[in-house]
């Protein structure tokens, strides 16, 4: 038996891909995530309503989808409804993760393998010849800046966001910061649609190369975003069969009957299942289980998609192109929400404290995220974060175990294999530091 | 115009943290046409760093034994080493002082084959290695990124949140009891102190632009004790305090000193609580701290 291992950059936390082949056959191929963060153990005995200052610190990169996560679930507890002005400001906030997230990894983390380069910085020097006003490098990170600078507009930081409180929101947003904001959107929507459009481009050509777009089985889908209206954050768990039909939708609080969660022997990270079946999470799901996202724009990017490749679309490199959609969505609809009055009207209401348990779910890039708490005299008894990244690991393991199968063969292992892995592993753009929390 | 090849090569090593440093570094764009990234696994295909890094930026703190073993090769393969971040500088979040059982709870399930084993804490790197700038925040700003990265030794860093905050401190303002975050309206212009925020800015370091205290939030000390508590027992921090919310205030004593213990405080200003008890390492000094 011959192990390889792969460790992988360009995605959040440290992981690596191991495959066991034995005769040229590939026995077993596994995702590994190589650290842990280990939250849910020491946020035990924290006075509950401290708990959104510090879960967002699982995560960096998913900082927002935490905290609002976490006060969604002590609202739950707490009996409390955050008025509708709160909801949509908490909407921002959450376009603007999901502008920031994909933007990463669209540009950073997987454009560079469409041109097989090791970075975007890289890819960007290549093109120096190119008439643009700004190298991709810069487009990207301004685009990616326009997310940074929602979240802080909403959120009052732009990493480990503040404003979101039990009960509503700390503050409104003001006319003329949204107005600015608005006009950086006009600026640079036609900038990332043809960033996503170069995207698409290259993703054929490499596609063209090597034959394929990832190749799997259909697998079950999950997302809480609506059929027509893609709210982030969201209230119920949607599930889509591998033939395109939809199972009842169920609520955060019933999670556990239909999400199996386990632990993994050779991975810090655990595993999860719609009852027993491999599952996917993420943008490929959210738009197999979307009409219409509500945009113009986004709306034509993602009739586009369905004309090519059909609805449900099973293949893995799919998750990327979907991305590009959703980048789309996001900024048009942030910019949509601005014009509105996020500034006037109640933004938050009053609670009193109880112990119990609760549940607060968001879709998070990667998709739902539900936290679970039990609070007992005012402090945290157990905690439970149910991660995205977790749902996709079955899937990702399957999916690394077709790549392996595609590139050994009994002459031997292909030089592919390793850049293979590397798209696969992408597509579904984990986050080691929370399937760790 | 310079080639990559002529600019300043650094590198960014992550051991175990949240990568919220890396998304403030990524959140400038200044840097790219400055400097040339060789290593930084998050955004640059690459497995090993390069032996010739001019500056290497280390964030997270040593929570497993891989991360000893990366960041002592780090330090033999770079001029000079940068700690970023709390979790580079105090263990971060993750370090359990003296919770016990969260720290056996974590270990029990920490257990796993083939896999970097888990230590019973998570370390400032300087535990291991030698550092030559601290740069301090959770995270830091982009803009404190840069300074770090490019002039370093000529940067003016405030002393403390309030010298940049701009909020107007009033001696006939004196609450009678801590404002509850969730319930207070802040008052634009005036010390958060004054309006009964527990906010402790006063002993916190500058350099963020009181980003958090401008639209008023409370300062929570993410940059940790101001140069004067540098390397001293934490009580001198909470002390300082003390006196602030005395002297500004009239909220009884045992209340102040409830509040400063909450843990969303001690996550920063017990960040260097670890390092003063270790007696046989080298003082951080005030010519290091950015």
């Amino acid at each position: 038996m011959t192990t390889i291992t792969y460790p992988l950059s360009r995605i959040e936390g440290h992981a690596r891909v191991v495959i066991d082949i034995h005769d040229n056959e590939v026995f077993r191929a596994d995702f590994q995530a190589m650290e842990m963060r280990g939250f849910s153990h020491y946020v035990r005995g924290v006075p509950a309503e401290q708990i959104t200052v510090i879960v967002p610190r699982i995560c960096g990169v998913c900082s927002t989808a935490h905290q609002v996560a976490s006060v969604k679930a002590l609202e739950d507890i707490f009996g409390v409804t955050p008025p509708p002005l709160a909801q949509d400001i908490r909407e921002v906030l959450l376009l603007g993760q999901l502008v920031q997230n994909q933007a990463t990894s669209l540009f950073i983390f997987t454009m560079p393998d469409r041109a097989n380069a090791s970075s975007l910085f890289e890819l960007s020097r290549s093109e120096a010849g190119n008439p643009r006003e700004f190298s991709l490098a810069q487009m990207a990170l301004k685009i990616r800046k326009i997310g940074t600078d929602l979240i802080s507009l909403a959120g009052g930081q732009f990493i480990h966001p503040i404003k979101t409180a039990i009960g509503g929101v700390k503050s409104g947003i003001p006319r003329a910061k949204a107005d600015q904001m608005i006009l950086t959107i006009k600026e640079l929507l036609p900038v990332a649609a043809e960033m996503v459009d170069t995207y698409w481009d290259m993703s054929m050509e490499m596609v063209d190369r090597i034959g394929s777009w990832g190749d799997d089985e259909p697998t079950h889908y999950l997302a809480s975003t609506g059929a027509n209206e893609y709210r982030l954050n969201s209230q119920r768990l949607r599930v889509m069969l591998p033939d395109g039909t939809e199972a009842p939708s169920f609520d955060p609080h019933e999670f556990e009957a239909y999400l199996h969660v386990a632990e993994s022997e050779y991975s810090y990270a655990g595993v999860s299942s719609y009852m027993g079946q491999i599952l996917r999470a993420n943008s490929l799901a959210r738009i197999n289980l979307a009409q219409s996202l509500g945009t113009p724009l986004a709306d034509a990017y993602l009739k586009r998609f369905v004309q090519t490749f059909g609805k449900p679309a099973h293949a893995i490199m799919f998750f990327d192109l979907c991305r590009g959609i959703e980048l789309v969505y996001a900024l048009e609809k942030a910019r949509q929400m601005l014009e509105c009055d996020l500034e006037h009207g109640e933004i938050e209401v009053p609670y009193t404290p109880r112990d119990g348990t609760g549940y607060g779910l968001v879709e998070a890039p990667r998709g739902p995220l539900i936290h679970r708490y039990e609070v007992e005299d005012g402090l945290i008894k157990s905690a439970d974060f149910v991660i995205p990244t977790v749902h996709n690991m079955l899937a990702i393991r399957r999916a690394l175990t077709v790549v392996a199968r595609r590139y050994v063969s009994q002459d031997g292992i292909s030089a592919e294999l390793e850049r293979a892995v590397g798209r696969v592993v992408r597509a579904f753009d984990p986050c080691i530091a929370c399937a760790t929390k | 115009m310079e080639t990559p090849k002529d600019l300043p090569k650094f590198g960014v090593l992550q051991l175990s943290g949240c990568s919220g440093c890396e998304v403030s570094l990524l959140n400038s764009d200044e840097w790219i046409s400055n400097f040339q990234l060789v290593y930084m696994p998050l955004v640059v295909t690459s497995n090993k760093i390069p032996e010739d890094v001019e500056v290497l930026l280390v964030t997270g703190g040593v929570r497993t034994d891989e991360d000893i073993h990366n960041l002592r090769k780090g330090r033999s393969r770079t001029k000079k080493l940068i700690a970023v971040g709390t979790c580079a500088l105090s263990g971060g979040v993750a370090q359990f002082k003296d919770n016990h059982i969260a720290r056996e709870s974590f270990l029990k399930a920490s257990h796993r084959l083939r896999m970097p084993d888990m230590l019973p804490n998570a370390y400032p790197i300087d535990r291991f290695v030698d550092v030559d700038l601290y740069l301090p925040g959770c995270p830091p700003t982009p803009e404190l990124f840069m300074t770090a990265l490019k002039d370093p030794e000529n940067a003016k860093i405030a002393s403390i949140v309030c010298q940049e905050c701009g909020r107007q401190k009033l001696n006939d303002m004196r609450p009678t009891s801590i404002t509850d975050a969730r319930s207070g309206v802040v008052l634009p212009d005036i010390c958060l102190v004054n309006q009964g925020y527990i906010c402790v800015g006063t002993s916190t370091r500058g350099g963020c632009g009181a980003l958090c205290t401008r639209p008023g939030h409370a300062c929570v000390g993410c940059r940790g004790p101001a140069n004067s508590y540098l390397n001293k027992e934490p009580r001198f921090v909470l002390d300082n305090l003390h006196r602030v919310f005395s002297r500004m205030t009239d909220i009884p004593a045992e209340e102040i000193d409830a509040a400063l213990e909450s843990p969303w405080l001690s996550l920063f200003l017990g960040q260097f609580t670890d390092y003063t008890q270790e007696t046989n390492l080298p003082p951080r000094t005030k010519e290091k701290m950015l």
